[in-house]
């Protein structure tokens, strides 16, 4: 019995040591880029879920991958291979960036991009009423000359503070949008100090609110305002 | 003894073994077929075309625009789902349900990406017969070899056709190319948008004049391809058109790979116009039932003057559709559920149900099917109203009772669920005062398998099924690709995008005739379209009818669909109707890259000359 114990152990021993003797010399994903997308107006540009992002292509590889940007206009990914990469933002409202950057990526490197938005959402005041809460802001655009057709302008609703377009309350915001449909050159002033309403708040809830301005360009993308955050009183 | 015996059998065996081995080496090869075997007789060029013929992308029963579940046969994955896709009984799969003719088992419109369509295999087949059949005019005639060469060049057509929608320019391959070539011939660059559709309508245009006048149902004659011709140009026309207008930048754009010069788009209405023309004479609208109801029923359902061209299926064969399992509740079927149901939006196409009074209140309605009186024979052969029949059956839609009902439509429907005084229940059993809540064939949110809308689809149901036989893979109805009615729209659409009203007119004019439809006293572009959707609503088109048009962006921004919700008013002993948000509240939005698919990411893998990929991707 002990015979056999032992000369499986010596088996076992001597299979130890034969195996494993290759290890994977590969880094990880290990390099990471992260950074800031600067609106030239100042400031980072507002973003939401699905509109801006990084697109960016490896050196050598055909496949793209994209970073999708945070709320605040800031990105990050962690797990990416070290390589040059050609990257761009896009899919938000702003002014197509036609050149690519090609970007070293190792560990920890930063890359901010600076564009310029469509629509700049100033004067963003929000006042509550009741139940109801009224929004005024004006806006204006960098560039006006060729700037797609602006959609419509609408309030983002939500119970937290991710808010923006496909997260959002839909019946305190996609049923409070107000249609526009004109060039921006062809609006007159009056057109451009816009007032929108949301009804019927629940009371004694929170919301966090901010507006967007959608523009018929090639993503159907929005300019956002900051979001602030309302307190609905109970009654 | 034994030992001698043991010895003669040996070398008895031994002799007959070397006299009859190795008499020839070179012989061919027995797994595989040789061009000789094929092409040298009829019998084995058809059998080549059957293969070429049941993968063409036709988007029939089975079609799953998503792709659906991978096909798996006897261990080979296929490698075009959407046109052959596992599970295919799964009929309610349809693109009509992505784009609001129906709502259904799409979440939204989640199809965009496509399912990396790819058909190159079968393109090298129909080379395979291009190149091959000149060199057998010996065997097989010089006109047979004509008449299958003109079928060829349409078949290939059809595949590129297949392409062009989806990815805008590809490569045009028109050779066999041989494996062994260097890599870089093999990766063949992407040709222009425009270089493709010219290349489909030649390709057609050979077609038209090579096939003969008549062919055997399911394959192509000279007027099956001008009719293709038509459907394809009216597409490229659209794109050049609408496609200089709504677009999204890249470089695929800027290089011509997607989108036509706007200048190209007269060329291409007026090719479809010619096309469609061709056919004039040749085929007719079927007419011939005076009940108009029953005469778009059967348009679907029997042979006809109509059809141009057709995919057929039978039981026998293992290529069986399900559309009447799937289509219809399991109360009038055998086996199987429905999942996706036209919409109210559709219904409205046909103009407002009088389903309201002047002063917003619902009408009363003693019996659900005084809706139907006066409508259009086309929309009640269309969709299955409340009241109506099949199999013996009645299509009982009820969504629930109300006790009693005081004030409008607009605002019962505008309340919370909550507050609203209506009573539904979880299941048919369940009664409200000796009466039956829901109705058999739904509205009910409990399930898939009852409507969500209060409608359900009658075209192409085969009414005269008994109910026993309606289970999976029994149907065997065709499914009609092209016909007539498309062909005068695809004119009327060419003829008003050319400025000529007059033909448009007079087409729509048939074609609303043979409806009964209440005629028009005069045409628009607006009015072609909606005849278009309303005469070939389920068929497939309208998919593409928005992306050509360029609208499905506008149409679907965030777009929800409603039902039609009846309801029993117990104290009144009546029935209302209210227009609802239809019970799965799905919401849809397109987004302007999906007017193009990505190419397939593997394919550029392969094939890195397949780069710029297409604008926002």
């Amino acid at each position: 019995m002990k015979k056999i114990i032992s000369k499986i152990l010596a088996g076992v021993v001597i299979m130890a040591a034969a195996a494993c003797t290759k290890i994977d010399n590969y880094d990880g994903p290990n390099a990471s880029l992260q950074g800031n997308i600067l609106s030239s107006e100042g400031g980072n540009l507002q973003t939401s879920g699905g509109s801006t992002q990084i697109w960016m292509q490896q050196i050598g590889w055909t496949s793209p991958q994209t970073i999708p940007s945070k709320f605040d206009g800031t990105y990050q990914d962690t797990k990416l291979f070290k390589s040059s990469y050609k990257v761009v933002p896009t899919g938000g409202a702003f002014w197509p960036v036609t050149d690519t950057t090609v970007v070293n990526i190792s560990q920890g490197t930063k890359h901010d991009f600076t564009v310029t938005p469509y629509i700049v959402i100033k004067n963003f005041q929000s006042s509550l009423t009741g139940t109801t809460l009224t929004l005024t802001f004006d806006i204006d655009a960098p560039i006006a000359a060729g700037l797609p057709t602006i959609k419509d302008v609408q309030p983002y609703v939500n119970t937290t503070s991710l808010v923006g377009s496909g997260a959002s309350i839909r019946d305190y915001s996609d049923l409070n949008s107000k249609p526009i449909n004109k060039n921006f050159t062809d609006m007159v002033a009056a057109d451009k100090s816009i007032t929108l309403t949301v009804p019927n708040l629940l009371p004694g809830r929170t919301f966090f609110v901010r507006v967007g301005v959608r523009l018929a360009d090639s993503y159907n993308s929005s300019n956002f305002s900051e979001i602030v955050r309302v307190d609905v009183p109970n009654n | 003894m034994k030992s001698l015996k043991k010895s003669i059998i040996a070398i008895t065996v031994g002799i007959t073994a070397l006299a009859t081995s190795c008499q020839k080496l070179d012989i061919p090869p027995k797994n595989i077929f040789t061009p000789d075997v094929i092409f040298d007789s009829e019998a084995g060029v058809k059998s080549l075309l059957a293969t070429i013929y049941r993968n063409l992308p036709i988007e029939d029963f089975k079609y799953r625009p998503d792709g659906g579940d991978d096909a798996n046969y006897n261990g080979i994955q296929t490698q075009h789902p959407g046109f052959n896709p596992g599970n295919p009984w799964m009929n309610f799969y349809t693109s009509a349900s992505v784009i609001g003719e129906e709502v259904g088992p799409f979440g939204g419109f989640e199809i965009g990406g496509g399912f990396g369509y790819w058909p190159y295999a079968d393109i090298r087949n129909v080379n395979i017969l291009i190149d091959e059949l000149p060199k057998h005019t010996a065997k097989l005639t010089q006109a047979t070899v004509n008449t299958i060469l003109g079928e060829a060049h349409f078949l290939r057509a059809y595949y590129y056709f297949g392409l062009a929608k989806r990815y805008g320019g590809v490569p045009i391959i028109k050779v066999p190319q041989d494996p062994g070539a260097p890599l870089s011939e093999l990766q063949v660059h992407r040709d222009k948008e425009e270089a493709v559709w010219d290349f489909i309508s030649a390709e057609l245009d050979l077609g038209y004049q090579m096939l003969p006048e008549s062919s055997e149902a399911g394959r192509a004659n000279k007027y099956v391809a001008a009719a293709l011709k038509s459907r394809a140009m009216l597409y490229a026309g659209s794109v050049a058109k609408y496609g200089s207008v709504n677009f999204v930048s890249g470089p695929a754009l800027s290089q011509g790979f997607v989108g036509v010069p706007v200048g190209k788009a007269n060329t291409y209405f007026q090719a479809a116009y010619d096309a469609a023309k061709l056919l004039e004479g040749h085929y007719s609208l079927y007419n011939d039932n005076p009940d108009k109801v029953q005469n778009f029923t059967d348009l679907f359902l029997k042979p006809n003057s109509e059809q141009i061209f057709i995919k057929q299926y039978s039981i026998a064969s293992n290529t069986a559709h399900s559309w009447d399992a799937t289509m219809s509740p399991r109360y009038m079927t055998a086996n199987a559920l429905s999942r996706a149901y036209p919409t109210l939006d559709l219904v409205e196409l046909w103009g407002q149900l009088p389903v309201t009074n002047g002063d917003g209140t619902p009408r009363r309605f003693n019996d659900r099917t005084e809706l139907m009186q006066g409508l259009e024979p086309r929309l009640l052969a269309t969709v299955y109203f409340p009241g109506t029949t099949l199999r013996g059956l009645t299509f009982d839609m009820q969504r629930g009772i109300y006790p009693s009902f005081t004030g409008t439509a607009a605002a019962e429907v505008a309340k919370q669920p909550n507050s609203r005084s209506y009573v539904l229940a979880g299941d048919t059993k369940t009664l409200y005062q000796g009466k039956q809540i829901i109705g058999f064939t739904g509205p009910w949110t409990g399930g898939d398998e009852l409507t969500r809308t209060g409608f359900y689809v009658r075209k192409y149901v085969d009414y005269n099924k008994p109910q026993a036989t309606v289970d999976l893979y029994k149907s065997e109805q065709p499914w009609i690709d092209l016909r007539y009615g498309e062909i005068l729209l695809n004119r009327a659409e060419a003829a008003m995008e050319l400025g000529n009203t007059g033909d448009a007119f007079d087409c729509i004019k048939k074609i609303r005739e043979r409806a009964g439809a209440t005629p028009y006293t005069s045409i628009d572009i607006d009015k072609v379209r909606k005849e278009r959707r309303m005469e070939l609503a389920f068929e497939n088109q309208y998919y593409w009818d928005l992306k050509r048009w360029r609208t499905a962006d506008v149409v679907l921004d965030r777009a929800h669909f409603r039902g039609l919700m009846p309801y029993y008013v117990f104290n009144e002993n009546k029935y209302i109707f209210l227009a609802e948000p239809e019970l799965f509240n799905r919401e849809y939005t397109f987004q302007k890259q999906s007017y193009y698919e990505p190419i397939p990411g593997g394919e550029i893998n392969k094939n890195p000359n397949l780069l710029p990929n297409n604008p926002g991707y």
